[in-house]
């Protein structure tokens, strides 16, 4: 590769890094009233997705991957 | 010559961390925000020096917000005849939102509204909600974020020691 060819690609990738970093934003904690807006929940009934996962967990014996720490015996 | 480059490059060291010292303490007094009454008219917080002030941003979203509210309510009533000066600050982007949270809960501590979020950024808000306990002179004492109830504690302790000196 050429000088040129590299000072070239060198930049395209500049121009691409900057067109990257430009659809970044820092959200901040008082800017989260839409994030946190119930339309914005993946699972609707928290209590419905309790249910399920406790039962998951005792069929499976085993448990954890949700954040929360517990044993496998079922008991939750 | 190497040696007198050295003691240089430590001078220069040493006025960087002097500098970056006084900036970290000059932090810690509260920055005179400008926020909104309930019609609109502006409120100044060093209008306040003076007081103990505990200013509170939150905001009608904020599932702990809807626990810290009364219960910070609690401890205005409790000490405002002490000296205490609540200000709870609103930072919905709508009014509304706000506006029905507040008819939900009944309150008597002062609530000031600040949509744009320019209070949060000069404070260096971290989560909501937070809450900052500001002394007599205008210096920033103690700083809670987040809401749990064994806090009332150390907001009645820190409150209490703040009333007490002059």
């Amino acid at each position: 590769m050429t000088l040129a060819n590299t000072r070239r690609l060198a930049f395209v990738l500049a121009v691409a890094a900057a067109f990257a970093a430009g659809g970044c934003a820092a959200v901040q904690p008082w800017q989260r009233g839409r994030l946190a807006d119930r339309c914005m929940i993946f699972d609707a009934d928290s209590g419905q997705v309790g249910y399920m996962t406790h039962w998951q967990e005792a069929r499976e014996g085993s448990s954890g991957g949700y954040g929360v720490q517990s044993g496998g015996c079922g008991c939750k | 010559m190497r040696n007198s480059r050295l003691s240089a490059i430590l001078v220069a060291l040493a006025v960087v961390a002097a500098a970056q010292c006084l900036a970290a303490a000059g932090r810690t007094s509260a920055p005179d925000v400008v926020l909104q009454g309930p019609a609109g008219t502006p409120v100044r917080l060093s209008d306040y020096k003076g007081k103990v002030l505990l200013v509170d941003f939150w905001a009608s979203w904020c599932v702990p917000c809807k626990t810290s509210f009364p219960a910070l309510d609690a401890i205005y009533r409790e000490y405002q005849p002490k000296g205490l000066e609540v200000l709870a600050v609103n930072l919905d982007e709508q009014r509304r939102n706000a506006d029905a949270f507040l008819a939900q809960h009944s309150h008597r501590m002062t609530v000031l509204f600040d949509p744009k979020g320019v209070a949060p950024e000069a404070f260096g808000v971290k989560g909501m909600p937070t809450s900052f306990l500001i002394d007599k002179g205008g210096t920033i004492r103690f700083t809670h974020t987040g809401y749990t109830g064994n806090v009332d504690v150390s907001y009645r302790r820190e409150i209490a020691q703040l009333l007490g000196e002059q």
